[in-house]
């Protein structure tokens, strides 16, 4: 059934991510439930630990839709996998 | 035992400087604590000069542990010598309390203090010391044992003899008056903090004056003998991975509120003791992650930037906020003793030096902070690493 589809959006909040921009992501909370209703969730978490893997080459702020990550990312880029993995 | 000291203070109506003098020191590692409240002559700046001048003395004496008949001496001949009365003075009640529960007490023309074990007032005794060169000052010396939940109050007469002369009570409150007003807040809340009590006596204090203006300087000053509030925070990652386990345990069994400073941090806890972390509609409050939340756990915050503001706070003051710091900073303020636990790995990400903010290093912003909760705040902390 199309209703039971849900994508889960997790933005990160460490440090990393705070500073580098998710910070502006706020935006995503309010909006996003208001365009999609119930099929899209999104939520702060306190780190995702991914700075710390990918040290050398980070891309933080990072945002993980469902189990694919987004880097550097914005609310350009989370609207366009939120999408995405909608029409999957 | 833990003494929990406070004193609250309000002008003579028509004045603008109190003429009251109150300061009080800890000494951590000896687990003492001196604190003298002096009523200078008359009121307004003069005062203040003779009771500012009598408190810090008193206080230096004490420390250096001069004989009290001595130091009072000394005090009394060096005021400077009111020019309308011909005289100097200026009372006090000086205090040398240890966390052992001894405590000696010195009174010179204050009000008798007030001492309270549960709802009765007990009468402890004392020696009366003469003055050699003043012949009407009489100094009382007490030496009394507190045991938990007792508290000490003392006041200047501004509290005493509120309302005399006009209004209900024709001759004032009176050491009667101030008994029924601790009793009446105890009845209450019997482990009422000593900031809650003076600043309760001190508004009945007023109220008791006709139109609510103090006739005199009032002072109302608490001591609450009591067990230390606890409290333990949480932050970094263990630097061996291994230890994850053994460390949340102790997070786990620790007797007191408890806080959890960072985002990988509060992951780890939250899997090795299988509590999930819950967050929010925030993403942000003034430039801060927003906290999150841990069934059991009284605050998880992120951990570096919370922790640098919190020490800005601490350093210059907490405003009225709901931000992270302002909360992490409050719940370090509402506690006596504070464990630190730092976990010692560093995330190299933080270090990149195209982050458009510098990152401080965990170990060195806790430690500044411990300082300046034992130097500023008179509290205790420990620091653990793991």
């Amino acid at each position: 059934m199309e209703g039971l589809k849900k994508v889960n959006v997790q933005v990160c909040l460490g440090t990393t991510c705070f500073v580098m921009g998710s910070s502006n992501l706020q935006e995503l909370i309010d909006t996003v439930p208001k365009r999609y209703g119930d099929d899209v969730e999104v939520s702060g978490v306190p780190c995702l630990g991914l700075c710390s893997i990918d040290w050398k080459f980070s891309k933080a702020p990072y945002v993980k839709v469902n189990d694919e990550v987004i880097k550097e990312a914005t609310i350009d880029k989370v609207l366009k996998m939120i999408e995405r993995k909608l029409a999957e | 035992m833990f003494i929990d000291i406070d004193c609250r203070q309000e002008k003579k109506y028509n004045q603008n400087a109190y003429g009251d003098y109150f300061i009080s020191r800890r000494y951590p590692a000896e687990g003492r604590l001196i604190a003298v409240l002096s009523d200078g002559l008359g009121s307004g700046i003069k005062a203040n000069i003779l009771s500012c001048m009598t408190a810090v003395m008193l206080l230096r004496f004490i420390e250096d542990d001069i004989k009290i008949k001595e130091a009072a001496e000394i005090i009394m001949n060096s005021l400077p010598v009111c020019r309308v009365r011909n005289i100097s003075y200026s009372t006090f009640s000086a205090i040398d309390a240890n966390e052992e529960g001894l405590v000696k007490i010195v009174e010179e023309g204050n009000p008798e203090f007030v001492w309270i074990r549960g709802m009765d007032v007990l009468k402890p005794e004392y020696t009366v010391i003469d003055s050699v060169t003043f012949k009407n000052r009489h100094m009382k010396v007490y030496k009394i044992d507190p045991k938990i939940g007792d508290r000490l109050i003392f006041c200047s007469d501004g509290i005493t003899q509120s309302g005399l002369g006009g209004g209900i009570l024709k001759l004032g409150l009176r050491r009667d008056g101030l008994i029924e007003i601790i009793k009446s807040k105890l009845r209450d809340d019997i482990s009422v903090s000593s900031y809650e009590l003076a600043k309760y006596i001190l508004t009945q204090a007023k109220l008791a004056e006709p139109d609510r203006k103090p006739k005199d300087d009032m002072s109302a000053c608490v001591l609450y003998f009591r067990d230390p509030r606890k409290a333990l925070v949480f932050t970094g990652p263990p630097y061996r991975q291994e230890t994850d386990g053994e460390y949340a345990a102790i997070f786990k069994n620790f007797k007191g509120k408890r806080a959890i400073c960072g985002g990988t941090t509060a992951n780890i806890l939250s899997r090795e003791l299988g509590i999930p972390v819950k967050t929010g509609r925030l993403i942000s409050i003034d430039a801060l992650p927003a906290c999150s939340y841990m069934e059991g756990v009284d605050l998880v915050t992120e951990g570096i930037l919370t922790l640098t503001r919190v020490l800005e706070y601490l350093e210059s003051g907490i405003p009225d906020s709901d931000n992270a710091a302002a909360k992490l900073a409050n719940f370090l303020l509402e506690s006596d003793v504070i464990d630190f636990m730092i976990g010692a790995k560093l995330n190299q990400a933080h270090y990149d030096p195209t982050l458009p903010v510098e990152i401080e290093i965990r170990k060195n912003v806790v430690k500044k902070i411990a300082v300046i909760l034992e130097k500023k705040y008179f509290k205790k902390a420990n620091l653990q690493y793991m």
